[in-house]
């Protein structure tokens, strides 16, 4: 039985690969901030990237794929962190919003067709992968710590000198890539080969 | 961590995975919530190593599990040395550090493809919604497998770099990485389609 979807095996594996990729960016030391609460990781640099290389439903995939083998308790989470407690820890709002703000880097960072332009995988990062993330990270922490919004707020944006230079890396890192090996942009590839070749033909 | 299916034939490999799942995460949600002072931990390592001892692993399966995260606890404990006072820092430490163990408990007694299982029947109601339950359970498998694989590929990448005494750049880190790992996956989807498995 085949399902009519665009959806195929190579998507399915891509998928899996960038949930290891996103897991494998948090295996060296973070960088805690604040006792380690919500450290900073490069992982948040794996879900941009999933955004703008794998585009919003694949990218979102990766994320919960990821985020399913940190709820089963694989410890994938930077600092070595998994299990069901760290979706309900401090940083639980920012997990979810990954799921969400990969989806908005997919959208934006294939709005256009063609090659990747750096203003808008810059600007797809900046607002999926900063804006959409905080937008539901700090009000749950605000919950979580039993901390006030806005000093909440306060203290998060010691972590948006790093989230901005992960946006910028994510934008070299996508552009580079294009350059070094377009096939990775699966969506691209598919619009340029429309036809699969049948090989038992 | 990442640590192999230990064969055994106790009361904790016998449970059914989905209430093994569930029973895990309520206790790590318990002792996440409520090991905060020395006699929760005193009480909370006692609990882990009666797990220990109920699956029939020694104190020696402990030990390896707990050294094996001994880089977690070097990046746990001398930070929040820094910023807090010793007590909380050995606490918090020791409350991730037995969290760990408990979810290497429950690695070390259950079968993966069982999990598998367990997880493509908690997907069948996504059927609904045109996702079929065993590709999920095949995305699950092709992660957890792929992780090694990754692993290995940055540890070469970093390798490579290092022998052209190139510096830890992180551009130059990613895109090779990012190219291994996606040609690795076109890897692997030849193989899954190889085998007729079907999406």
């Amino acid at each position: 039985m085949f399902k009519q979807s665009a959806w195929d095996v190579r998507d399915t594996t891509r998928v899996a690969a960038f949930a290891a990729l996103i897991a494998v960016l948090g295996l060296p030391g973070a960088l805690p901030v604040f006792g380690g609460a919500v450290p900073i990781t490069l992982q948040t640099l794996g879900v941009m990237l999933a955004g703008t290389i794998l585009g919003p439903w694949r990218g979102a995939a990766a994320v919960l794929t990821f985020e399913a083998l940190v709820l089963v308790g694989l410890p994938l989470l930077s600092g070595g962190r998994g299990g069901a407690g760290v979706f309900v820890g401090p940083s639980a709002g920012y997990l979810i919003g990954w799921i969400f703000g990969v989806f908005v880097i997919g959208i934006i960072a294939f709005a256009g067709s063609g090659r990747p332009h750096w203003w808008r995988t810059a600007a797809a990062c900046i607002t999926g992968g900063i804006l959409v993330v905080y937008a539901f990270g700090i009000p749950l922490q605000a919950l979580v710590t039993r901390l006030p919004l806005a000093e909440t707020a306060l203290t998060s944006t010691v972590f948006l000198p790093g989230d901005v230079v992960k946006a910028v890396l994510a934008t070299a890192i996508t552009l580079t890539l294009w350059r070094a090996y377009p096939r990775a942009f699966s969506r691209r590839l598919t619009q340029r080969q429309p036809v699969r070749t049948d090989v038992a033909a | 961590m990442i640590s192999v299916y230990r064969s055994g034939t106790s009361i904790l490999h016998r449970l059914p995975p989905g209430l093994k799942l569930i029973g895990f995460i309520g206790l790590s949600l318990l002792i996440a919530a409520t090991t905060t002072h020395l006699l929760e931990v005193v009480s909370a390592s006692t609990f882990v190593m009666t797990g220990y001892a109920l699956a029939g692993l020694g104190v020696r399966a402990l030990a390896s599990q707990v050294l094996s995260v001994r880089w977690v606890v070097i990046f746990m404990l001398v930070p929040q040395l820094l910023f807090l006072p010793a007590l909380d820092a050995v606490t918090n430490t020791a409350r991730v550090v037995l969290i760990l163990a408990l979810a290497a408990l429950f690695t070390m007694t259950t079968r993966i493809p069982d999990l598998l299982d367990a997880a493509e029947r908690a997907a069948s109601p996504l059927r609904r919604v045109g996702i079929r339950p065993e590709s999920v359970a095949l995305l699950l498998a092709l992660s957890i497998t792929s992780i090694p694989v990754i692993a290995g590929f940055a540890a070469t990448v970093r390798d490579a770099q290092r022998a052209r005494g190139i510096p830890a750049h992180r551009v130059s880190f990613a895109v090779p990485l990012l190219i291994m790992s996606l040609k690795h996956a076109d890897d692997l989807a030849d193989a899954v389609s190889s085998r007729g498995i079907e999406q």
